[in-house]
């Protein structure tokens, strides 16, 4: 791979400027530079090359002083973070220092951020769900938010447009409430999923049990190679095996000749020019110097993650926008979204003593939503629906801590698998609500100066209600599955640790109660673009970055057909 | 220079006072392991080093202590816990010697090997349990296990991700390859390291 342009200052001014370098970022470079515009990507954080940049990628256990756990003094740095329980020393130089990054917390809020080249491609969980009409038409239907600007046949090409050169692996069965990609192989149940697969979809018609749709090739394509197993991505994939920006879009835009990606880059604010009615580049503080610069660019593409996107857009004040860039409808800021985590089930299975599996496969189990999906589904109990996510594999030596034993027996009997054991854990949709928002705190500043953000949002009845009855369900799913030992559980998480935030730019048909148009124009400033989580007018109950590739991709396209017009 | 440090620890907790006849009690102590604790005391490092070899002896496999495993648990009480877990975990050692003292007249680390198996059944019939766990994090509110389970717990992570365990013990794949979801376990044998 050629190395990337980083030289931004001998050239201020661009056709697009792409501000982060994430999942939506790393596909908004890749169609703005296939299309012929000379793109700046600006990245606020430090390069990441593929592969020359995963230090840890091959590390062992034993490879580390403290095999792979992080040292008190360390995670002071990480102490918002650390609550995920996913910070640990092979991976934690790509999780931002929360000491340096400050925001304040009304309510829980854990807000996890990547803040370097790929941002938190690096990281995802890279589950890829299409969404459907159930969710597009959701607000419309129960009159909660506003009603999206589009609907499922707008973005289904574009969807398919992503997930062929991103790879998605998985089975096809058509549900019209999870629309199938255009899948690779589908990877592998365990012995264990099989029959825990028949038994729930033989109790309970209308409920299915999938392999997760991941973004893991099972077969190579455009030179990377498939997952090997290994469960190490959130280090970085050696093979390209799963989706990053570092890994697929980024080296497709450098391809072109037209990238130019400059780091430590810290977007401060867009300029607006007044009497062109238009957005004309982005000021930009050096994340090192402090050195303040502007870049020009005839659009500007926001991928600055939802929260740091709407950071940048209130922090874009003139006097025509007192209150944010694009803000006449005052709704930037609100409505914040996540999905809920860990509430669901887990059990023991009886059986398959002499069954084992080979390989740390990075995907478990997917159950699609099937409450409020049609009139027998309706219950008048909470409006939207959930879905779960889990797995089965045997417990390892990990098991021995709780077992009423110890000695020379107890020892070498945990070098054997213990019981196989299945959990599964709900995400909950979570409706836009106006009251859950972020807003500036010109109080108090971070190291470069700009307003830091307060976070105030929180589940609210209908997520608990459907959080009650996630764990409800579980527990019946698996007790008619014949697990034993069943455990119920809800860990009562707050906000952001479903990490899936979204909503506070949301895209409408409105100018009056949206941000965004349906080819995710700011409607007052045509020629910026919000194509990461922002833009996301409900949460539906399914993973969304797949969702904001398929949007990005086909924001990008039009931007560049509005420009050959003369339109921006 | 190791020595200057063993005094300086045991100083730093307690153990021993300024006086020189306590220094060479607590030299005596240190002569009572093969290794020198970074972080813990000498009197805490014996009831660690005791503990993991009553709970993983050397059998055909090798023991916690040809692992290191009490070495490892000294650099976890150090750089893993903060300032708290340690005063946690310098109370639930004493405790713990306290009731060996109670029972049976010696702290952990000398009693017999019956005694020692007395003491822990007793724990291991007291000690409260860890939650089941999902995608690593504990499920539900997870109330605290005490020192025992705790230090069991570390112990069995010390020993199986040691290298030797680790490369040589258990089944060792750094690169399984596409995922085979359902084999023969006797095709495997022992469960995988990684």
């Amino acid at each position: 791979m050629a190395n990337f342009n980083i030289d931004a200052k001998k050239d201020m001014t661009y056709d697009a400027i792409v501000i982060g370098s994430g999942i939506s970022g790393g596909w908004a470079a890749k169609e703005l530079c296939e299309s012929g515009l000379k793109t700046l990507v600006l990245e606020r954080g430090r390069l990441v090359e593929h592969v020359i940049d995963y230090p840890t990628m091959n590390n062992d256990p034993w490879d580390l002083e403290l095999r792979g756990a992080v040292a008190a003094e360390e995670m002071k740095e990480h102490q918002k973070a650390a609550r995920s329980g996913f910070i640990g020393e092979n991976n934690r130089h790509f999780y931002a220092k929360d000491d340096e990054n400050p925001y304040k917390e009304e309510k829980p809020f854990m807000w996890l951020r990547g803040n370097q080249m790929g941002g938190r491609s690096l990281l995802w969980g890279k589950q890829c769900y299409r969404w459907s009409d159930l969710d597009f038409m959701a607000n419309a239907k129960d009159g909660h938010g506003v009603d999206w600007p589009i609907r499922y046949k707008e973005i289904a090409p574009w969807y398919t447009h992503v997930e062929k050169f991103a790879g998605i692996s998985g089975e096809a069965i058509g549900l019209p409430q999870l629309p199938d990609s255009h899948f690779l192989p589908p990877m592998e149940l365990n012995c264990v999923e099989k029959d825990v697969k028949k038994r729930i979809e033989k109790e309970f018609p209308g409920r299915n049990m999938i392999i997760g749709r991941v973004a893991h090739l099972t077969e190579p394509l455009n030179g990377r190679g498939q997952c090997q197993s290994r469960n190490r991505c959130d280090r970085g994939c050696p093979y390209g095996a799963y989706f990053s920006s570092n890994a697929v879009t980024l080296p497709a835009a450098n391809l072109t000749g037209n990238l130019t990606i400059r780091p430590f880059s810290l977007a401060d604010s867009i300029i607006y020019d007044e009497e062109k009615g238009k957005a004309v580049g982005v000021r930009v503080i050096d994340s090192e110097t402090k050195e303040v610069m502007e870049y020009y660019a005839k659009i500007v593409f926001c991928n600055a993650s939802t929260i740091g996107t709407t950071q940048l857009l209130l922090n874009s004040t003139s006097n025509r926008f007192e209150n944010g860039l694009g803000n006449d409808s005052g709704e930037l800021g609100h409505n914040l979204m996540d999905h809920t985590y860990r509430v669901g089930a887990m059990g023991k299975f009886d059986g398959h003593e002499d069954t084992y599996y080979k390989g740390r496969r990075p995907n478990g189990i997917y159950i699609p939503r099937y409450r409020n999906i049609d009139e027998k589904s309706t219950t008048d109990k909470f409006v939207r629906g959930f879905g779960y996510q889990g797995g089965a594999g045997r417990a390892n030596w990990g098991a021995g801590a709780n077992q009423e034993a110890f000695g020379g027996e107890f020892k070498d009997a945990l070098m054997k698998p213990g019981d196989w054991e299945f959990f599964i854990t709900g995400f909950a949709e979570c409706l836009p609500y106006h009251e859950n928002q972020v807003s500036l705190d010109r109080e108090n500043l971070d190291k470069w100066g700009r307003p830091t953000l307060v976070i105030d949002a929180e589940f609210k009845e209908n997520e608990l209600a459907i959080n009650k009855q996630i764990q409800i369900d579980a527990v019946e799913m698996l007790e008619k599955a014949g697990l034993k030992d069943i455990v119920g559980f809800d860990n009562e998480h707050g906000m952001g640790y479903g990490v899936h935030e979204m909503g506070t730019a949301r895209m409408g048909r409105d100018p009056k109660t949206s941000v965004l148009n349906a080819t995710n124009q700011v409607h007052a400033v045509k020629n910026v673009f919000v194509t990461d989580g922002a833009c996301m007018t409900s949460s539906s109950c399914v993973n969304p970055s797949l969702t904001y590739m398929a949007l990005t991709a086909r924001a990008a396209n039009h931007a560049v057909s509005e420009l050959k017009k003369n339109n921006l | 220079m190791e020595r200057r440090e063993a005094l300086k620890q045991t100083a730093l907790f307690g153990v021993a006072t300024a006086i020189f006849p306590s220094l060479l009690q607590s030299c005596k102590e240190v002569s009572r392991l093969n290794w020198q604790p970074k972080f813990l005391s000498v009197k805490h490092a014996e009831l660690v080093s005791a503990l993991v070899d009553t709970l993983l002896p050397k059998t055909e496999t090798p023991g916690a202590l040809e692992m290191k495993v009490d070495i490892f648990i000294d650099l976890v009480y150090g750089k893993l816990n903060g300032k708290a877990g340690q005063k946690e975990m310098d109370k639930g050692m004493d405790d713990f010697n306290a009731t060996c003292k109670e029972k049976f007249g010696e702290a952990f680390a000398d009693l017999s090997l019956e005694n020692k198996t007395k003491i822990l059944k007793m724990e291991e019939a007291s000690s409260p349990k860890f939650n089941g766990s999902v995608w690593g994090t504990a499920v539900g509110k997870q109330e605290p296990v005490g020192f025992y389970r705790s230090l069991k717990s570390t112990a069995l992570w010390a020993y199986f991700s040691s290298e030797d365990i680790g490369l040589n013990v258990l089944s060792y794949d750094p690169v399984p390859g596409p995922y085979q979801g359902c084999i023969l376990l006797s095709d495997v044998g022992n469960t995988w390291s990684l």
